[in-house]
């Protein structure tokens, strides 16, 4: 190849960019299907790409200066990207998933002159760019961009509920967005550069200093915002549960973990000379992602809104995340990277099914829908797979990186967040295994009157076939199941100690192999006591009713709905990250 | 360069997330966060601030003169433009809010009516278990 491989690193960028202006100034004179088509071929042009430039940086990041501004001296004035394997990967993951939910999207929305495929084309160029950069402050656009283009795709249907849930989404992220160029205002201030490389190499040389803590506990706390963690984590239900089904797919799947992959990224290479913010990292990540976890799967066990229900399902799948992340270990973050992917994929299939039962059987509440999917029984089948790979299924992707967070845990002694881990993921593939045996056996209780859903009345469009719909949610799962053990744990230790800047260490622990099948259990147990409750004798019923209804009763008032709870809960996040930060 | 401008900017972020979270109308919370906004802009302009010297445009004068730090004033030029795009989205979404709700109070424009929705999954077995009691009374 004459080419060198770092010309191609602004494609996966451009490309969407490209296609997106394209469309916005052709839309109104193209055929019907025509932004479908461009749209597909431009998201799969990004996963090709990624792909290709991944390979080529398995050996050593490639580096790419926008303008040939390189740096002299030391002395950093350009912008640049500079992709690492993992990177790579992250960004060809999310150009499949894309491809992917526009094929599931195809027809999806009428009339809007491509509309919905320019968002999503530029929501895509973000988020690769977000994978790609090396500059603090580009990477602030592209979070920014991400959000705008979020936002927007949360609100398409200006639906009521759609509305409010787009406000309360809109402003959290875009207090993140600024607390975020606080942070970055101040680390620059300290080191007098943007570049991810020399602000490490000036906060390593600067020692203990109060404005680099006071940067990362800005920076931080706009990360974990996006990444729904608590105290953060409000908006996520509010969005992903009002924003129409293929962008649900995307938010769950790649938004909410490329925040966390963000904060990976940002605390090992930025501030990874910094003792201070090493030494907090540990406690605050893996004490706010096992109480995320938790938090997250007991909500989700309480919802009856199907898309409600994944959303905290996800909440509790980011904190599980984040304790990887909290290990500081090339196991832990390699566990989380590829627990990005699997559940990804996962998690976006969960959000076809649940597309698929707005679209033909209009409606999207667990009771409203006992047993009304037996005729399109494939859902069901997905649906019971993608909930057992949920919770822990030994099976490809989700379960590799489970398997590799709990090792990292588990070898530096967290029994409590191992613990978080694996009851997390038990109560999230709970509540989707007894969402799939009531949707689709027609399984628990007659619901009599409470069958009426109290939300608003929802429906997706009708007219597309079956097999089109639910293909992309098998090709979801085929893959997550798919993707090769063997080569993943080979290539990992050597892509994470390139992505984290760190010597590479010896081969990557694993937890013990009864951890996920407890989960599957707990899981089966759970769904199995949700649906047949009512045939239990008292004694076993009872103890349970009482214990859950008070600590139940007080989450649901925390999720209040309330634009002005969440910004003050936001206001405690901030603090506690800044606590610990001071303690240490 | 001095406390000062930590301090202001801090302040303007704690009151602007205090209006925030005890705002009653969509529009004075768009408002609030402005205000939330215009404390990042003092800080990143306080903190390329440089005593005595020149705005960094070179044109009438020598190369070298000492200017003030001109990528701080690029990032708050960025960031004006995102303030804009943010409160124009902001103030589509209330609009239609309104249409749609005929409120601008955040209280009456729950996502989902959460207040309503919410626990009803749990009291499913009581209230369906109520339901067939009556049921047997009445046959």
């Amino acid at each position: 190849m004459t080419l060198a491989p770092a010309v191609l690193l602004p494609l996966p960028v451009a490309i969407p960019l490209v296609f997106c202006a394209a469309l916005l100034a052709t839309a109104h004179l193209l055929p019907g299907r025509a932004p479908d088509v461009l749209a597909l071929l431009a998201a799969l042009a990004v996963a090709v790409l990624s792909a290709v430039i991944a390979v080529h940086a398995a050996d050593k990041p490639l580096v790419y200066w926008f303008g040939g501004w390189e740096p002299h001296d030391g002395v950093h004035l350009g912008i640049g990207f500079s992709v690492d394997a993992a990177s790579g990967w992250i960004a060809a993951f999310i150009g499949l998933l894309y491809a992917l939910t526009f094929v599931f999207a195809w027809g999806f929305f009428d009339r809007t002159h491509g509309h919905f495929h320019i968002l999503m084309l530029l929501f895509l160029a973000a988020m690769v760019g977000f994978c790609f950069t090396r500059d603090m402050f580009n990477l602030f656009v592209w979070f920014e961009v991400m959000s705008v283009a979020a936002f927007a795709l949360t609100a398409y249907h200006l639906a009521e509920s759609s509305l409010s849930g787009a406000i309360n989404f809109t402003v959290v992220n875009s207090l993140a967005g600024f607390l975020m160029l606080g942070g970055i205002g101040l680390i620059y201030a300290q080191t007098g550069t943007l570049d991810f490389d020399s602000i490490a190499a000036a906060v390593a040389r600067g020692g203990r200093d109060p404005v680099v803590a006071g940067a990362f506990c800005l920076v931080a706390a706009a990360l974990m915002i996006k990444g729904a963690i608590v105290p953060f984590q409000f908006w996520l239900a509010d969005a992903h549960a009002v924003a129409p089904s293929p962008v649900s797919v995307i938010f769950s799947g790649s938004m909410v973990s490329l925040g966390l992959f963000g904060l990976a990224k940002v605390s090992a290479v930025v501030f990874g000379g910094s003792d201070q913010v090493q030494g907090a990292l540990p406690m605050l990540l893996i004490g706010l992602g096992s109480v995320t976890a938790l938090l997250g799967g007991w909500m989700a066990l309480l919802q009856r809104h199907l898309k409600r229900m994944l959303a905290f399902s996800t909440i509790s799948h980011a904190g599980i995340m984040l304790t990887g992340l909290g290990a500081l270990s090339i196991g832990g973050t390699g566990g989380m990277l590829v627990y990005v992917v699997g559940h990804g994929l996962v998690k976006g299939a969960l959000f076809m099914i649940a597309g698929i039962l707005l679209a033909t059987q209009a409606s999207i509440d667990e009771i409203a829908l006992r047993g009304l999917g037996r005729g399109i029984w494939p859902a069901g089948i997905a649906m019971a797979l993608a909930a057992l790979l949920l919770c822990g299924l030994p099976v490809g992707a989700l379960d590799q990186g489970t398997r590799l967070v709990q090792g990292a845990l588990s070898a530096q002694g967290h029994g409590v967040a191992l613990a978080a881990t694996a009851i997390g993921a038990a109560l999230t593939g709970a509540a989707v295994l007894r969402a799939a045996g009531r949707i689709f056996l027609g399984l628990g209780p007659d619901p009599g009157d409470e069958a009426g859903a109290p939300s608003e009345d929802e429906r997706e469009k009708a007219n597309r076939p079956l097999w089109l719909m639910l293909a992309p949610c098998c090709v979801l799962l085929a893959v997550d199941m798919a993707l090769p053990a063997g080569p993943i744990a080979h290539a990992l230790p050597r892509a994470v100690s390139a992505f984290m800047h760190r010597p590479e260490g010896g081969p990557l622990a694993e937890g013990p192999g009864w951890l996920p099948w407890a989960s599957v259990a707990a899981a089966l147990a759970g769904a199995g006591y949700g649906l047949f409750r009512n045939r239990l004798p008292a004694f076993v019923v009872q103890p349970v009713r009482a214990t859950q209804s008070v600590p139940t009763r007080a989450l649901e008032i925390l999720h209040s709905g309330l634009i002005g709870d969440y910004a003050a809960w936001l206001a405690v996040g901030v603090a506690v990250i800044a606590a610990v930060l001071a303690l240490v | 360069m001095s406390v000062l401008p930590y301090a202001v900017a801090a302040w303007l972020f704690g009151v602007g997330l205090y209006g925030i979270a005890t705002s009653r109308n969509f529009i004075h919370l768009v408002g609030c966060l402005g205000v939330c906004q215009s404390a990042t802009y003092v800080l990143l302009l306080g903190l390329g601030y440089r005593w005595g010297s020149i705005a960094p445009i070179f044109y009438d004068h020598p190369p070298g003169t000492p200017a003030v730090d001109p990528v701080m004033q690029a990032l708050v030029l960025t960031d004006i433009v995102v303030g804009a795009t943010l409160t124009a989205l902001l103030l589509v979404l209330t609009v239609q809010a309104y249409k749609r709700g005929g409120s601008l109070d955040p209280e009456k424009l729950r996502p989902m009516r959460a207040g309503g929705k919410s626990g009803q999954r749990q009291d499913a077995g009581h209230t369906s278990g109520r339901v067939s009691e009556g049921g047997r009374k009445a046959s």
